[in-house]
């Protein structure tokens, strides 16, 4: 028999020594049938099998092995020594082999192994030793399963799954298309492919990929217009339908179009062009590949074709996405730039801090360094930071919008103005998230401090002008009647000293002297009279809003001179009578002072306290308490004198009309040193009784 | 303290100072100002100093009167309502009637000061002024 002549060993022709001088006949005979059964059953098997005795010789192989193989028994007992496993996989399965007879343990194995066409398929193969009741090896089995299939389509989808991380990550369009034309390319063999892309607006072809086509190939290709007429990838790009071209040289539709010639030059007979479809369906592309022999696609290929077909459109569509948004974010960059303002998010919870790139630049840190808290205040000019902490703990704890000015000291030592506004926002997850802009207002704060100082110097100038002019209309007013009091006195002299004495002569110039007196008092009065002339209003008064509205107009003068302010105000505070306008500008006068007095404060914070509270005897008192230079105890009765002043530019002219304003509302305006740097000046007014 | 001595060239228009030209020959000093107390004390106190003296509160009323010509000196406010002192004074250069003039003024300015004394006024006092500055300037006026 055929089967049995190719069992060249068989099972039971070798029993095992000792059973043998058992002489037991019967169980001899029993071991033969099951070795005949065993024959039989491998051979029925539709898997390559083969049998090995202990030692590895080739026993026994079933007839889809030597069909499979192309090669005869013989020839595969040395199968060590032939090409019937591949020789990348040779030395594996060898190794595998002698360890696994050492051991006696089954063992499994992937190895590719020679077709009789030649090709090499993927094979499970699976070894197990068959053992007797004692436990020794009498063979080994093996068993080889086609697993080509399986593991093609592994590769396919390793392959796949590669490409689409490159998308992912964010790689190259070119090197998501480079990779994509190898992976077919390895994948099917003996091809070339490429990517097209389609510039629609010529519309021209540009080349995408081509990594296996030579240059004298794709230098014509590039720029080629989309039309019918170029070839497969033109009609593919306008009729949206993939185009095969088996054989250039037999294909009647393509044997004037432009690409024919250059393929036949480079040995191309067939060419497949798919077109490459966005997802609203426009073509942004084609794929081809290029064969030197005549074919039509298998439905393998058609598969892979269509496979890397949508890759490709997922990587063209995300990298043209990407350019777009890379433009939008360019001119969000330019117009940031151009306007100074940088932007940045904060998640509280997590510190998680991120800045836009002109805010980078704004802060002069390197892009690249992870933004904190703590490296923002390492710009933050000194004199700034306690605001600085101040702004992160008021917005952390009340969570809503805020504004700010401070300035940056660079490492060059030169300043930076800026202004940001921040809104805050909860997340998804309930997180406290603020979002906002800062603009680098150096320019313009620089201008206005200029403005602000012209401003200043001409309003001193005004002031020392117009009390110039007072001066002289006073001087004026009092020169005359002086003039004819001296005058008159003089000849009142003479007129006693003549011989004899003209007494009536004296008496009419005294008198006239007592009449030029009257009159200079009188220029006095009505000098006086004019001065404290106004129209006062009296209304009933609430301080504590009074004050808030002064608060609020000095608050951004106080932040430019980096002032902090804190308020107390007492609750249910009565109302006083007076004039409303006057007692705010006491109450601005005062803070001008206070601001004033702390300009030249930089060893600690500028900080201003505003009160108002009830004092005894039917009074509201407010007070305007600050940490600047203060004042020498023994100068405090003259501080409200006009024109006293401890300001080196100052006029002195502020708290002696305050005093007199306070004075009309029958309160009272007095001022304190603090227990710790600075001054306090209160004022005491009585609160309204019938109003 | 130095007197004014009798004047050689008798003024033809003072019919009005009858008395005086009778009894002594005395030069004739007028006081232009707007303040009435300058217009009384100021010409008891040159009367003292001997002269003869006539008080205009305008310049258009000096102007206008029959005694430009006799003024020998002029004591001229330069804040004068209508036309001013040192407008006075052009007028006076332009109608070739020039005479020394002394300004008065109650308004310490020192540019007007020096203004007018350039345009040749013999002194420029300060209101209030003593005595001896008014006679030293009349004197000097008149020399």
């Amino acid at each position: 028999m055929d089967i049995l002549n190719r069992w060249a060993h068989p099972l039971a022709v070798e029993p095992r020594p000792e059973r043998t001088e058992s002489g037991d006949d019967l169980s001899a005979r029993f071991k033969r049938a099951d070795a005949l059964n065993f024959q039989l059953i491998v051979e029925s098997i539709p898997a390559l099998v083969a049998v090995l005795t202990p030692t590895g010789q080739v026993e026994a192989l079933n007839q889809p092995v030597l069909d499979y193989t192309g090669k005869s028994f013989e020839e595969l007992t040395g199968w060590a020594n032939t090409d019937v496993v591949h020789p990348d996989d040779m030395a594996p399965t060898i190794q595998s082999l002698r360890k696994a007879m050492e051991s006696g343990d089954a063992y499994e194995l992937e190895s590719r192994h020679r077709r009789a066409d030649g090709v090499y398929r993927w094979f499970h193969v699976r070894g197990f030793p068959l053992k007797d009741t004692d436990g020794r090896i009498l063979r080994w089995c093996f068993l080889l399963t086609d697993i080509d299939d399986r593991k093609r389509a592994e590769a396919q989808l390793a392959g796949e799954k590669r490409l689409l991380e490159m998308v992912a990550s964010g790689c190259a369009l070119t090197d998501v298309l480079t990779a994509l034309c190898k992976f077919v390319e390895d994948t099917s063999a003996d091809c070339h492919c490429g990517v097209y892309l389609i510039d629609w607006s010529g519309p021209k072809f540009r080349i995408g990929a081509v990594p296996s086509l030579p240059s004298t190939f794709n230098d014509p290709c590039e720029g080629l217009t989309v039309s019918l007429d170029v070839g497969p990838c033109g009609v593919a790009a306008l009729t949206k339908t993939q185009v095969i071209v088996e054989d250039f040289e037999s294909d009647p539709l393509f044997q004037s179009c432009a690409i024919r010639p250059l393929s036949l030059a480079h040995g191309f007979r067939s060419q497949w062009s798919t077109p490459i479809f966005a997802r609203d369906g426009r073509v942004m592309g084609t794929f081809a590949i290029f064969q030197t022999n005549p074919a039509s696609p298998t439905q393998v290929q058609q598969d892979l074709i269509a496979q890397v077909t949508h890759i490709a459109s997922i990587a063209i569509e995300r990298a043209l996405s990407e350019a777009a948004l890379k433009r939008s974010e360019a001119f969000l960059a330019e117009a940031q730039h151009l306007s100074r303002i940088g932007s940045f998010a904060w998640r509280v919870a997590t510190n998680e801090i991120t800045w836009s790139e002109e805010l980078y630049r704004i802060f002069e840190f390197d892009p690249h360094v992870r933004i904190t808290l703590e490296l923002t205040g390492t710009r933050i000019h000194p004199e700034d930071l306690t605001l600085f902490h101040d702004l992160i703990e008021r917005a952390t704890s009340s969570a809503s919008d805020f504004q700010y000015e401070h300035r940056l000291l660079m490492p060059d030592h030169s300043i930076k103005y800026l202004h940001g506004i921040a809104h805050g926002t909860r997340n998804e997850d309930g997180e406290l998230e603020f979002i906002g802009a800062v603009q680098d207002v150096t320019n313009r704060r620089l201008s206005e401090e200029a403005l602000g100082k012209a401003r200043a110097e001409l309003a001193h100038v005004t002031r020392v002008m117009s009390l110039g002019a007072l001066t002289a209309s006073i001087a004026h007013e009092v020169n005359q009647p002086l003039s004819g009091i001296i005058t008159n006195a003089n000849t009142c002299l003479r007129m006693l000293a003549a011989n004899p004495p003209n007494i009536d002569g004296a008496r009419e110039t005294a008198r006239r002297t007592i009449r030029d007196g009257d009159r200079a008092a009188a220029v006095i009065t009505r000098l006086r009279s004019l001065f404290s002339k106004k129209d006062t209003t009296i209304e009933s008064v609430d301080l504590n809003e009074a004050t808030r509205e002064v608060i609020a107009l000095s608050l951004n003068e106080l932040q430019r001179n980096r002032v902090t302010l804190r308020s107390e105000f007492a609750d249910n505070l009565p109302p006083v009578a007076g004039d409303r306008v006057q007692l705010q500008q006491v109450i601005l006068n005062l803070i001008r002072n206070a601001s004033d007095a702390m300009s030249g404060v930089d060893d600690r914070s500028r900080e201003l306290l505003i009160r108002t509270e009830l004092d005894g005897g039917g009074q509201v008192r407010v007070s305007v308490q600050d940490a600047g230079v203060g004042f020498d105890p023994q100068v405090m009765d003259r501080l409200f004198d006009s024109f006293f002043t401890t300001k080196n530019d100052g006029m002195g002219i502020g708290l002696s009309v305050s005093r007199s304003i306070i004075a009309s509302h029958q309160g009272r305006l007095w001022a304190t040193p603090n227990e710790g740097p600075g001054a306090t000046f209160s004022f005491s007014i009585p609160f309204a009784r019938d109003v | 303290m130095l007197m004014p001595g009798p004047t050689n060239s008798r003024s033809k228009c003072c019919r009005c100072e009858q008395k005086v030209f009778m009894t002594r020959k005395r030069s004739l000093v007028s006081v232009v100002d707007d303040d009435e107390s300058v217009r009384e004390s100021l010409p008891d106190l040159l009367r003292e100093f001997g002269f003869e003296v006539r008080a205009f509160s305008s310049a258009e009323e000096f102007l206008t009167s029959d005694c430009v010509d006799q003024t020998k000196c002029l004591i001229l406010d330069i804040g004068l309502p209508g036309m001013t002192g040192p407008e006075l004074q052009q007028e006076l250069k332009n109608r070739r009637q020039e005479m020394p003039i002394i300004f008065i003024t109650a308004q310490r300015d020192e540019t007007i000061c020096s203004r007018v004394l350039e345009q040749g006024a013999t002194a420029c006092l300060f209101k209030p002024f003593s005595d001896t500055a008014l006679s030293d300037a009349v004197n000097a006026a008149l020399e």
